[in-house]
């Protein structure tokens, strides 16, 4: 009895000591990050302010970069992003490779450096467009001068869902999401104005589909998407559109009712704007 | 100036009423409390009326139950951890019983499978616990986390049937296993043992599967739906978690399996009990530690995946939330080390011959030291504005360039070669080779260790001068090199010490008790560094259920702190202790003698295995 006392007081004692160690270190809590209100009204300074605040939080983009470090870094100093930005890639504004860099990260690895960078507009960051304009707007402003605003478009635009939060989390037991949005706002999620436009003629990497509602019917406009080779427009390369909603996971991660409201709202463009 | 004494009558009514104060201070805190939580129960009550009843529809929508006064997050991570320590320990004891087995049937010496026998007494216990804290940890996610319960029931609904058909067959080997022990052919039962190691491996991978997939999530679609149920369980982390686990499992189980012989040790009666629990202790000490050597490199893969899955994920794991809590790990893993040097070290006192030995032990602590602190220097310090300012940031001018990888590394290789070499010394305590070419077998040892440390050290400098991406690299040619070290020297000292002339006996049981108390130390802070690794395993998808694909929106979606972190992992650890003296002391019954009817004593025993008395003889 003496010893098995014994041999329990030590264990607590011991145990108390790791306690004690583990009260010794920097005590920290770590929250959600939140989710701010962006407007489409704010001003380039406005947005400035947010970008920063997304940086140091939910974009966890500290986490990884330095901002005035040198020496051996493991992933690039962003502390004079703003002036080499446009510097990186030849005949690349440096929105556009800001952009890529967010949206796209490892379609160009600054020299020295690994990739590993994750996509930003998807989760477990999911970052929306409008987020990124501002972290955008921040990054041009560390070494340079901000130039974008809540109306500035680049090549990736609409490729972020315009919501926030975490799309999948409504996921749970398989099911597809389903956030009940309109026709544009489904047109928006899939990035699908990232090649077509709608607002006007003028081509992009897709036909226009300002008045498609006049040259397709309902049925052609499922073949076109759920087949989109199977009758391709004249003088636009065939596979393109295949590939980039495969490649985006499109036919897997739209419903049936999404599909629907999309295809209704692309019948219901008649040129009329 | 003369003194004026207080008179004791005096100082005995203050404390008198100082205490009468305090008691009534506290009765009416603790009638506070009682009507305080009375009010809250009765609030909570009329909530529960007022909001939505739950019915068949509407009962999927539920998404958190809320566990009274700790909270769900906190009693599901106790029971997690419980019934993952004696899942562990579970598991890990067949695998050295049957080992140790293998080796008596081979060698014809009965004190191995005495050994083994008892090692084995320790499981049929530990199995039911497991069992019931599966069973209740089962439960806990059902009730309290339903909608990700849910989830993972929708993902991996196929593994459950073989899981549950398997752990039938696990406990149908383990009780064969265990009572079948003298009663079937030796290859019959070793047949026996190497099903159960089997099964309970096979059982193990697909728990694996679950957790692993919560953290490094495959095999689905962006919206989370499935795709490949087997995409699902080979996950990124899932293969280096098996291995990684494999591993550690044996070296808790070897620590509590030691602490059970130190722990029989100093209640031994006898010579004969002493010799035969010091040597069961030194056996289960053997094993914790020859498993830990590699721990460090399994670690190394697992840490490796978690970056190939997410950058991001590996930086909160190593450089962002949880950077501080390596050095907690660091001073249990230093711990760890010292320990089980010292153990070594003051057992080779009952070595005849080994006292030869006793002028290199100094340096070996010199070694183990400096590579303690090295290993648990962080990168930052916690300062003060103006101690901030002095040093130019958070980094000190000097220490901090000891926090990084570079060093860390180095010091946690040439940790490991230091205990090797403790061990090699111990292995080596009363033989002399005998062999033409012994001197020179030594000096080849001798260069392998040099030039391994060499080379060591060497990459850890030139880590301090090349980018990141050929730093990371490093620590690859460094572990192969410490492998090759220690498995070159123990080739060329097997042969060594082939036919080597014996100059002294080990005298089993001439041990200190502070030797025992080590093994209680190696073993609690064993048990701390499962619960601690746990936590940060789960803890790194910080606010998600599953990576990336659901979010935790409960009230506990934060990370705490690692101070509260700490509180739980040793709440969890005195529990895991409390009900581990239980499995002790049951397994010790069946060396007790019977009960004697009418007379309330005992008598002698009269039927089984009484291995307490026979272990040595």
């Amino acid at each position: 009895m003496k010893n098995a006392l014994a041999i329990f007081g030590f264990t607590v004692i011991v145990t108390l000591f790791y306690w004690y160690v583990g009260q010794q270190v920097p005590q920290k809590e770590t929250y959600p990050p939140k989710t701010l209100e962006i407007r489409p009204d704010l001003n380039t300074a406005e947005m400035v302010e947010i970008g920063k605040e997304i940086v140091s939080g939910k974009g966890t983009c500290l986490s990884c970069h330095t901002m005035g470090q040198s020496g051996s870094l493991r992933f690039p100093d962003l502390g004079n992003i703003g002036a080499v930005a446009g510097t990186h890639k030849p005949g690349v504004s440096d929105v556009e490779y800001l952009a890529e860099s967010i949206y796209d990260p490892n379609a160009f690895i600054v020299e020295g450096f690994l990739p590993g960078m994750p996509v930003i507009h998807k989760p477990p960051i999911s970052l929306n467009d409008d987020e990124i304009l501002c972290v955008i707007a921040y990054l041009q402003s560390l070494g340079g001068t901000p130039t974008v605003t809540m109306q500035t478009s680049h090549k990736f635009s609409g490729a972020a869902p315009p919501s926030q939060g975490a799309p999948a989390a409504a996921a749970a037991a398989g099911a597809a999401v389903s956030e009940n949005l309109d026709g544009p706002g489904i047109f928006a999620k899939y990035g699908c104005m990232a090649c077509h436009s709608v607002d006007s003629p003028a081509k992009m990497v897709g036909p226009s589909l300002y008045d498609v509602g006049k040259r397709l019917s309902k049925a052609e406009m499922y073949e076109s998407i759920l087949d989109p080779d199977a009758k391709i427009t004249a003088g636009y390369p065939a596979g393109v559109m295949a590939a980039t909603l495969k490649g985006g996971g499109f036919y897997e991660k739209v419903s049936s009712k999404d599909l629907n409201i999309l295809v209704d709202y692309l019948v219901s463009l008649k040129g009329n704007k | 100036m003369s003194k004026r004494k207080i008179p004791f009558y005096i100082i005995s009514l203050i404390v008198v009423v100082s205490l009468a104060v305090s008691i009534k201070n506290v009765a009416e805190s603790w009638q506070l409390q009682r009507e305080l939580a009375r009010a809250q129960s009765v609030a909570g009550e009329a909530a529960q009326q007022a909001g939505p009843q739950i019915t068949p529809e509407n009962s999927h929508t539920v998404e958190y139950r809320k566990f009274p006064f700790v909270g769900s997050r906190v009693a599901v991570w106790v029971i997690a951890e419980l019934h993952l320590m004696f899942a562990a320990f579970v598991l890990a004891v067949p695998m050295f019983a049957l080992i140790i087995e293998l080796i008596g049937y081979y060698t014809k010496d009965k004190r191995y499978d005495h050994l083994a026998y008892e090692f084995t007494k320790l499981l049929s216990t530990s199995f039911s616990f497991t069992a019931s804290l599966g069973a209740l940890l089962t439960f806990m996610l059902i009730i309290y986390y339903p909608k990700l319960t849910t989830y993972l029931i929708a993902i991996f609904s196929p593994t459950f049937l073989p899981y549950v058909l398997l752990f039938f067959a696990e406990a149908g080997f383990l009780y064969a296993y265990y009572y079948g022990w003298g009663k079937f052919s030796p290859k019959v039962h070793i047949a026996l043992g190497v099903a159960l190691n089997l099964v309970g491996t096979t059982i193990m991978f697909i728990a694996n599967a679950w957790l692993t997939f919560m953290n490094t999530p495959a095999g689905i679609n962006e919206s989370g739906g499935l795709l490949s149920v087997w995409g699902a369980i080979t996950n990124f982390t899932w293969m280096p978690i098996n291995i990684h686990r494999l591993i550690a499992n044996v070296a808790f189980g070897g620590s509590i399996a030691a602490a059970y012989g130190a722990y029989k040790f100093l209640g031994a009666r006898s010579e004969e009990e002493k010799a035969h629990y010091d040597w069961m202790g030194y056996v289960g000490n053997f094993i914790a530690i020859a498993a830990l050597l590699p721990l460090p490199f399994a670690g190394y893969w697992l840490g490796k995946e978690i970056y190939a899955y997410s950058q991001s994920l590996g930086i909160v794991l190593m450089g962002g939330t949880f950077s501080w809590l390596f050095i907690i790990q660091a001073v249990l893993i230093g711990n760890l080390f010292l320990a089980a040097n010292y153990y070594l070290w003051v057992s080779m006192e009952r070595i005849e011959g080994a006292q030869r030995f006793r002028k290199f032990i100094k340096y070996l602590l010199a070694s183990i030291t400096v590579c303690f602190i090295v290993w648990a220097t962080p990168h930052s310090l916690v300062a003060t504005v103006e101690e901030a300012r002095r040093m130019g940031g958070s980094h000190h001018p000097m220490l901090g360039v000891l926090g990084v990888m570079s060093a860390k590394n180095t010091a946690v290789n040439i940790l490991i070669l230091t205990t090797y070499i403790s061990f090699l010394l111990y292995r080596r305590g009363n033989r002399e080779a005998t062999v033409s070419w012994a001197k020179l077998g030594n000096t080849v040892q001798f260069l392998i260790f040099a030039v391994v440390v060499s080379f060591v050290v060497f990459l850890g400098v030139y880590g301090y001068f090349v980018e990141a991406k050929v730093r990371i690299g490093l620590s690859v040619p460094q572990v192969l090199s410490v492998l090759f070290a220690m498995i070159s020297v123990t080739v060329i000292d097997i042969f060594m010490f082939k036919n080597a002339k014996s100059i002294g006996p080990i005298r089993w049981g001439k041990i200190p008790a502070r030797a025992q108390y080590a093994l209680f130390f190696l073993a609690v802070t064993f048990t701390w560094l499962m619960g601690l690794m746990g936590y940060v395993r789960a803890g790194l998808r910080q606010h998600w259920h599953v990576y990336g694909v659901m979010q935790d929106t409960s009230p506990d979606a934060f990370t705490p702190t690692l101070g509260f972190a700490s509180g739980v992992v040793s709440v969890t650890v005195l529990i895991f202790f409390t009900f581990i003296a239980i499995v002790f002391w049951l397994s010790g019954l069946s060396g007790k003698k019977d009960w004697e009817a009418g007379t309330g004593k005992t008598a002698p025993s009269k039927g089984g295995l009484d291995l307490a008395e026979e272990g040595q003889s």
